[in-house]
């Protein structure tokens, strides 16, 4: 019996696996590290300005992160750093840490992180809670006033963060007109020579022609040359990352945006103090630029894990956090609303989901055949 | 017929989520402190043992309220639950008034999970009251309390080390009560005694219960 | 032609597609094989029987399957030759069904010689389907469905659309579109047989674009001379846009948009290259014996458009187009998106093969699966708003009740949700087994 020949013998090994043969450029791995790095400008800003603690306190916070995640991924039998959600948990306990932290807070944050909030539910992707925020927030209330030893930015200025300082100033009854900044300078806050500076040069050349004027501290506040966590004090450095983010399309820019504005909106709205001259009196700036929102709004909302799933969903819940995180700032204890808002938004993001699944669409009825 | 015994059995024997939440108050209100831990473990197994003797005694005699799954039975077993637990509360507030505090408004709730507890003993026994009924009655009932007790000291036992760096246990002569547990002491994670950090140590707790159970099956197949 | 504002306004997803430069475009003849392996079952339904046995001659167009029972259609040979061997085969899907082995020999009667032309509009409905059955002709489009089953009217109920499917259904494949710019009035007259055995309310062809612009000119052409009334509308042309569900959709969103309700519409939907072989069969009486394949691929080294005779070895392919500049990772035939991928080299082409793509070892690649983190792509890509990933949850978790209760039926195996996925979740394939298993328990 003749039998075909073939020219090409068949190829030994060829791949046989179900449609489609294509895939997205884009992997959960490379979209983790791609964070993790873009964490790393503000996190080297904050070591440039506090020195070698901040540097320990960053080292430990990723390395017990990814210590417990190989442990715990041992247990079951595979190894899981590679994915670089532990990385991205440890930078955040970090750089939410202040710096002046004694080293067994963030380990046992990152531990708590990694091995409680994430691994005992069932890994990555089976968390509800955001693994960095459950564990700084464990911190917070089991050391509170470790988790306010701020540290003084390289050269002088004082040791309190800007947050700490208001609600210092509120307590001592100094509360006074102006804004917050105002309210901040007339307690006496040191801001730099710098901030001066560019403050008196952009009122006097380009603001005055808006009839507006900029308290001092703006550009202190801004650049971030104030006490603070360690990764979240530089909002430049921390757009940048996150332009980066935004452009490869690793997050979604509405969500950060959305929380922001309004947060913002609900600052001017519900402020309560008279903001002074114009509309830039530093009510909104101040929160804006002070404590973790920058870092939240662009790192921890859009995380995906515990987020919902549509673009929808995420618009609601950013726009809560919003809220949220004003009124927790505004008439909370704690000073920074951020964590507390943001895990609150992880409870309730389930439940968005729930409401804003996608419509279906049918496909064909009365195609034929 | 069985009637409120097949509706009880459906209700807590069957439903471990039940049982769970109701036993959830007292393991995350009263295990802050090793010392609070064992007077509530120690009323509990007092009421629960008192109690179970009452019953059988009263089925002894034949007392209605005392056969089985009708209603006077549940009035009985409230009626007498409540009464010792009342009476420890009073008791331990006389004596012992501090430790008294220290359970605080969580101190009847003995009742309750004793009433959980008789109910999960299991009424199947039909036998006739004697000694060796009263005798496996009682027995059963110390085996549960022990149990519950258990758990509730080894919760609290991590609880009040991690969360306070001490542990308190009875003042005896010279000692004082409380050990300070070393390097923990001066920094302690006091989330851990908050009602959530309660809440954790019960659930890894349960957890870690469910494990052993799975692997004795296991090992059992 | 004003640009129609596409149905999939929403999903759908832009796979890396390998270009083809217009020269490459052009349809060219694949050498005639000296071996076609011609299967019975080439279309959906039951296999045709196989009238011949080894030893047998068979000439070129010969009937060597006869359509068997109701959904199944006529299979010819496409070489004349003798019968070498019949024996069970398993397709590139799996499925096994008797297949003829078919070796070249004696004389060619169809091809080279002149052709017997028929005059269409003289036959009668009856004798224009009679001829389309009997030239055995499927739809080419992926779907497969016996045409002559697909053009038969119901009695009583009136076809609003006879629409002609003329975008590419999947990224790096050209044959329609190589068609369409080569013998667009064959296609247009297809359409107008079609036309007369439906007695559709309307009749439109669907054109993708930007990809297809410069195509417009010719079907206009075509249009006014031989087929005034003939609507055509252009739809952005995003993947899976070419499936017979949305191209549906678009065409009665667009007949909506224009104040026309034709909610529950009766729709006919017809590749261009099936309309092409009615042409041929009723025209010419010619069965379906050959079709256009592209052949591509990032290992194939000058990737192009072929007219390829049914049963041709997937190897000879590759060598017609220069041979394989490596150890191919991987071999689909049809498209990368819903193709099948085979084992080895010597699988036949059969009617519904509309590319043959060979894949370098890099690309074959796709990583290993990781957890779900829940990041919505494919709920994004999905062009049916369902949610793939709780989908494949319920569906491995064995709960395909509630995945049908969310939607499952109806999803149409486009594969996006799985390309978009960056956990590299076989999200299609779960949702296919899912569809399956489902179909399985509703039919008993």
């Amino acid at each position: 019996m003749a039998e075909p020949h073939p020219d090409v013998a068949s190829p030994p090994a060829l791949a046989v696996s179900p449609a489609p043969h294509l895939r997205g450029l884009v992997s959960s791995a490379r979209l983790n590290w791609s964070v993790a790095c873009c964490l790393l400008p503000a996190a080297a800003w904050g070591v440039f300005l506090f020195g070698l603690p901040a540097l320990r306190v960053l080292g430990m916070a990723a390395g017990v992160s990814l210590l417990a995640e190989l442990i715990t991924s041992l247990a079951w039998g595979r190894i899981t750093v590679r994915d670089g959600s532990a990385m991205v948990t440890g930078l955040l306990v970090g750089m939410l840490m202040p710096p002046g932290v004694p080293l067994y807070v963030p380990a046992a944050a990152s531990a708590f992180g990694i091995m409680v909030v994430k691994q005992s539910f069932g890994g990555l992707g089976r968390n509800w809670m955001n693994p960095a925020l459950g564990g700084v927030v464990f911190a917070l209330f089991s050391w509170s006033d470790s988790m306010s030893r701020w540290l003084p930015v390289r050269g002088a200025g004082s040791a309190v963060a800007p947050l700490a300082a208001l609600r210092d100033a509120f307590a001592g009854g100094k509360a006074g007109s102006g804004g917050l900044l105002a309210v901040l300078g007339a307690h006496g806050y040191p801001w730099s020579a710098t901030d001066g500076r560019v403050v008196t040069w952009v009122n006097d050349h380009v603001l005055s022609l808006l009839g507006a004027s900029l308290p001092r501290g703006v550009f202190d506040m801004l650049v971030g040359t104030v006490p603070g966590g360690i990764g979240e004090i530089s909002v430049p450095l921390l757009l940048i990352g996150a332009a980066y983010l935004i452009v490869r399309r690793v997050i979604r820019w509405q969500v950060p945006v959305t929380y922001l504005v309004t947060f913002c909106v609900a600052a001017q709205l519900f402020g309560g103090l008279p903001m002074g001259r114009g509309w830039l009196a530093g009510g909104v700036l101040f929160q804006l630029f002070s404590g973790s929102l920058v870092l939240g709004a662009f790192f921890m909302a859009t995380d995906p894990v515990t987020s919902p799933l549509t673009l929808r969903g995420n618009l609601i819940l950013a726009a809560s956090l919003g809220v949220l995180t004003f009124f927790l700032r505004y008439f909370g204890t704690l000073g920074d609303g951020v964590p507390l808002a943001i895990l609150l938004g992880n409870a309730v993001a389930p439940l968005i989901d729930r409401f804003t699944q996608p419509r279906v669409r049918s496909a064909g009825k009365g195609v034929i055949g | 017929m069985n009637g409120p015994s097949t509706r009880s059995g459906g209700l807590f024997r069957n439903n471990p989520v039940a049982v769970m939440l109701v036993g959830l108050c007292p393991a995350a209100a009263v295990t802050g402190r090793v010392i609070d831990a064992l007077w509530m473990s120690a009323g509990l197994i007092l009421v629960l043992l008192l109690t179970r003797l009452s019953l059988e005694i009263l089925k002894a005699f034949s007392f209605p309220g005392s056969g089985t799954g009708h209603m006077t039975d549940w009035l009985s077993l409230l009626f007498l639950a409540s009464c010792f637990t009342a009476s420890f509360e009073l008791v331990l507030g006389a004596f012992a008034p501090d430790e008294s505090a220290g359970l605080g408004i969580y101190a009847p709730l003995i009742a309750v999970n004793c009433i959980v507890l008789d109910r999960l003993a299991g009424r199947g026994s039909q036998e006739p009251a004697g000694p060796g009924e009263i005798g496996r009655s009682l027995g059963q009932a110390s085996g549960l309390g022990a149990g519950f007790a258990l758990s509730l000291i080894v919760i609290s036992l991590i609880r009040e080390t991690l969360g306070s760096g001490t542990i308190t246990l009875f003042p005896i002569g010279s000692f004082g009560g409380t050990i300070a547990v070393g390097g923990i002491s001066l920094a302690p994670a006091r989330a851990l005694v908050y009602a959530g950090g309660g809440l954790l140590c019960l659930g890894y707790l349960a957890g870690a219960a469910r494990l052993v159970r799975r692997v004795k099956g296991a090992e059992r197949a | 032609m004003k640009r129609q504002q596409p149905f999939l306004s929403t999903g759908g997803v832009t796979p890396p597609s390998v270009n083809l430069s217009p020269g490459a475009q052009r349809i060219t003849n694949a050498s005639v094989p000296a071996f076609a392996l011609i299967p019975m079952l080439q279309h959906a339904g039951t296999p045709a029987s196989c009238l011949v046995r080894p030893g047998d001659r068979v000439q070129e167009g010969m009937l060597i399957g006869k359509a068997d029972g109701a959904r199944s259609a006529n299979v010819h040979s496409s070489i004349p030759g003798t019968v070498v061997r019949v024996d069970r085969r398993a397709g590139a899907d799996g499925t096994v069904s008797v297949a003829a082995l078919v070796e070249l020999g004696g004389e060619f009667d169809r091809t080279g010689k002149p052709r017997a032309t028929n005059d269409w509009e003289k036959l009668s409905r009856s004798d224009l389907l009679a001829r389309i059955r009997a030239a055995g002709v499927v739809g080419l489009g992926g779907g497969l469905v016996p045409t002559h089953i697909k053009l038969a009217r119901q009695p009583g109920r009136q076809v609003a659309f006879l629409i002609a499917n003329g975008i590419e259904c999947e990224p790096s494949l050209y044959a329609d579109v190589s068609l369409m710019r080569e013998r667009s009035r064959e296609i247009v007259t297809g359409m107008r047989i079609c036309q007369k055995i439906l007695e559709a309310a309307n009749v439109v062809l669907v054109i993708g674009q930007p990809s297809e612009e410069e195509l417009i000119p010719f079907f206009k052409e075509a249009f006014d001379d031989i087929a005034r009334g003939f609507q055509m509308i252009g739809v952005s042309a995003r993947y899976p846009q070419g499936h017979e569900e949305l191209v549906r959709a678009s065409v009665l969103a667009h007949a909506a948009s224009n104040g026309v309700a034709h909610d529950g519409s009766e729709c006919v939907v017809l590749n261009v290259a099936t309309l092409f072989a009615v042409y041929e069969a009723v025209a010419f009486d010619r069965p379906l014996i050959e079709r256009c394949v592209t052949v591509t691929g990032g290992a194939v080294r000058r990737p192009g458009v072929l007219k390829v005779r049914v049963g041709t070895r997937v190897g000879d392919l590759f060598e017609e187009c220069g041979g394989l500049s490596e150890a191919p990772g991987k071999i689909v035939l049809g498209g990368p998106m819903r193709g099948a991928s085979i084992s080895s080299l010597d699988f036949p082409v059969t009617k519904g093969v509309s590319g043959v793509m060979a894949f370098t070892q890099a690309e074959a690649r796709t990583g290993p699966e990781l957890p779900c983190i829940r990041c919505g792509a494919c709920v994004e890509a999905c062009p049916w708003g369902l949610v793939p990933t709780r989908l494949h949850k319920l569906i491995q978790r064995g709960d395909v009740t509630a995945a049908l209760a969310e939607g499952l039926s109806s999803c149409t195996e486009c594969g996006c949700c799985s390309f978009a996925c960056p956990s590299r979740i076989p999200l299609a394939d779960s949702l296919r087994r899912g569809k399956r298993s489902g179909a399985l328990s509703n039919n008993g």
